[in-house]
């Protein structure tokens, strides 16, 4: 019967030209059928089924709200429904965007929270909690945007309540609390079992989950980060590599301000700056290595062929004042850099 | 002019991010600013191409700051004022290299048109916006987790993200690190270049 349900919304999904009313009156049936589905069928783990809507008299309400993923499992239906969901109607071009960004990667389980404005019902879906979902749905969860729901606040006053309305409803009557709130406009985010499912709680789990994230970028680009745990050293790590990094272009820019005089003759020179380039790119693949100096042959031209791809930028200025100071910055940066 | 001498270099594992940033997404900006940010700012400042326009923009931006301080006379003092002017064209070639995508990126090209103000604002009113500020946060420091503290520390470090919320803050530092490295590899290319070409160009002078 889901398969049927399935089958009809891409149908009705992959027409773009639907009209408000057509597409009221198919919400309007998805309801139905699925107040059908939830009492008869038990928990099944591979469907999950979710409407949101709010009826409003407004077409732009209608549009945002209505939005339904039906999504079987392993099935490319995610994909299409998003494109194929993409409201047309031009004042929403928010919706549309959202819409088309929201990855819908077939999950397992997904909470349904189905609302009709008139009547005031709620009905969920909850099932049960997989491993390897909790962590699609983390992925969902930051490629949800807060703007979206801050902007619609006002129009989602009343759903939110009833959105509370649900989730407690349905938490009594499901003893597993796996649930993950997918609503086009909402924060997705993955209430664990034992865990608050009010609404603050999971938006403050959502901001840090996306933060958690952003952490681990930053993990990976700062050497020796991984050997700190918690937020607090891993900062610490990461101002003391910026500020290192600082620290080493004002050297290089006082060493370059003494080189500039030799800047314009050497950019003259066709083989210097075939030298310059090559090195610029192949230093990305090594860097720090310390290596002895970059041979001044007594033949007048850079010998490109010397030139090795791991040869690095170490820095043996023939100028004395500057062999100690790059040394020991060198040295000391040398441990940290890894590439 | 200078791309043509550019030798043939194989494009190792990294290829062109231009693709991948402009790939699909008419959606909203933030979600495309916190993705690209994340996942290209590793690769984007390390692919061949980024640095070899930046290494072309640098060598063309020294030429003209050497041509501009040409007339002053060479003395220790003048180095450090060359080392910080040179430091700031870096910087703004960086800037210019990431096409005003990020914060720090757009701080960086738009201080330099408020230090230009500043100059004939100097003696006005800074001292006491300062003095204001500094009560608050001398109150108000005593009681802030370290996390925070941290994070503040790190706003003040990129350049332009003071008050910058904390996701976007991570952000904006981790392609602000991407952008610093790449800068410094090419600095370090052009100096090693120039003090291996100096003892050449003196000794043919001589």
């Amino acid at each position: 019967m889901l398969e049927g349900l399935v089958s009809q919304e891409s149908l009705s999904l992959n027409s773009m030209d639907m009209s408000v009313l057509e597409r009221l009156k198919w919400v309007q049936q998805q309801q139905q059928q699925l107040q059908q589905v939830v009492y008869q069928s038990s928990n099944n783990s591979h469907e999950l089924l979710q409407i949101l809507q709010f009826h409003g008299s407004n077409n732009d309400d209608l549009l945002q709200s209505s939005f339904s993923p039906f999504q079987m499992l392993g099935s490319g239906f995610g994909p299409n429904y998003n494109i194929g969901f993409g409201p047309p109607h031009e004042a929403m071009d928010e919706c549309i965007s959202r819409t088309s960004s929201c990855h819908m990667e077939p999950v397992d389980t997904i909470e349904v929270l189905l609302k009709t404005g008139e009547e005031n019902r709620a009905i969920a879906l909850k099932n049960k909690r997989n491993p390897e979902v909790k962590t699609r749905g983390e992925e969902k969860t930051e490629k949800k945007i807060k703007v979206e729901a801050e902007t619609e606040s006002s129009m989602k006053g009343k759903s939110n309540m009833r959105n509370t309305e649900a989730s407690s409803d349905t938490s009594k009557e499901t003893s597993k609390k796996a649930s993950e709130i997918q609503k086009l406009d909402y924060i997705h985010v993955r209430a664990r079992r034992g865990q608050a499912t009010d609404r603050h709680s999971l938006a403050e789990r959502a901001r840090r989950e996306k933060i958690s994230k952003k952490m681990k970028y930053l993990q990976d680009i700062v050497p020796g980060c991984n050997k700190v745990t918690g937020k607090a050293g891993m900062l610490d790590e990461i101002i003391n590599y910026v500020q290192c990094l600082q620290r080493q272009v004002e050297f290089l820019s006082m060493k370059l301000a003494v080189l500039n005089p030799e800047l314009e003759l050497a950019v003259e020179d066709v083989s210097v700056k075939q030298a310059y380039f090559t090195n610029v790119v192949a230093s990305k693949q090594s860097i720090m290595v310390d290596v002895p100096l970059f041979p001044l042959d007594q033949q007048g031209s850079l010998d490109l062929s010397a030139i090795n791809p791991n040869q690095t930028t170490s820095i043996e200025a023939p100028s004395a004042s500057w062999e100690t100071q790059s040394q020991s910055l060198y040295n000391t940066s040398s441990l940290g850099f890894q590439y | 002019m200078v791309e043509s001498l550019f030798p043939s270099i194989e494009n190792t594992s990294e290829s062109s991010p231009e693709s991948r940033r402009k790939k699909p997404r008419i959606s909203e900006m933030a979600e495309i600013e916190s993705r690209r940010i994340n996942e290209e700012s590793l690769k984007r400042w390390k692919t061949n191409r980024v640095q070899q326009i930046y290494a072309s923009k640098l060598v063309e931006a020294l030429r003209r700051v050497r041509q501009r301080s040409s007339t002053s006379t060479e003395t220790d003092k003048v180095v450090s004022g060359a080392a910080r002017e040179i430091r700031e064209t870096a910087d703004r070639v960086l800037a210019a290299s990431a096409r005003g995508t990020t914060r720090w990126s757009r701080a960086i090209l738009a201080s330099r048109v408020r230090a230009k103000l500043k100059k004939h604002r100097k003696a006005k009113k800074s001292t006491g916006n300062c003095k204001s500020r500094k009560g608050v946060t001398e109150t108000n420091r005593i009681k802030l987790p370290a996390v925070e503290r941290k994070l503040k520390i790190l706003g003040r470090l990129v350049p332009g993200c003071r008050k910058v919320s904390v996701p976007n803050l991570l952000d904006e530092a981790t392609d602000y690190i991407a952008a610093l490295e790449m800068q410094v590899r090419a600095m370090e290319a052009l100096a090693e270049l120039l003090t291996a070409a100096a003892p050449r160009t003196t000794l043919t002078g001589t």
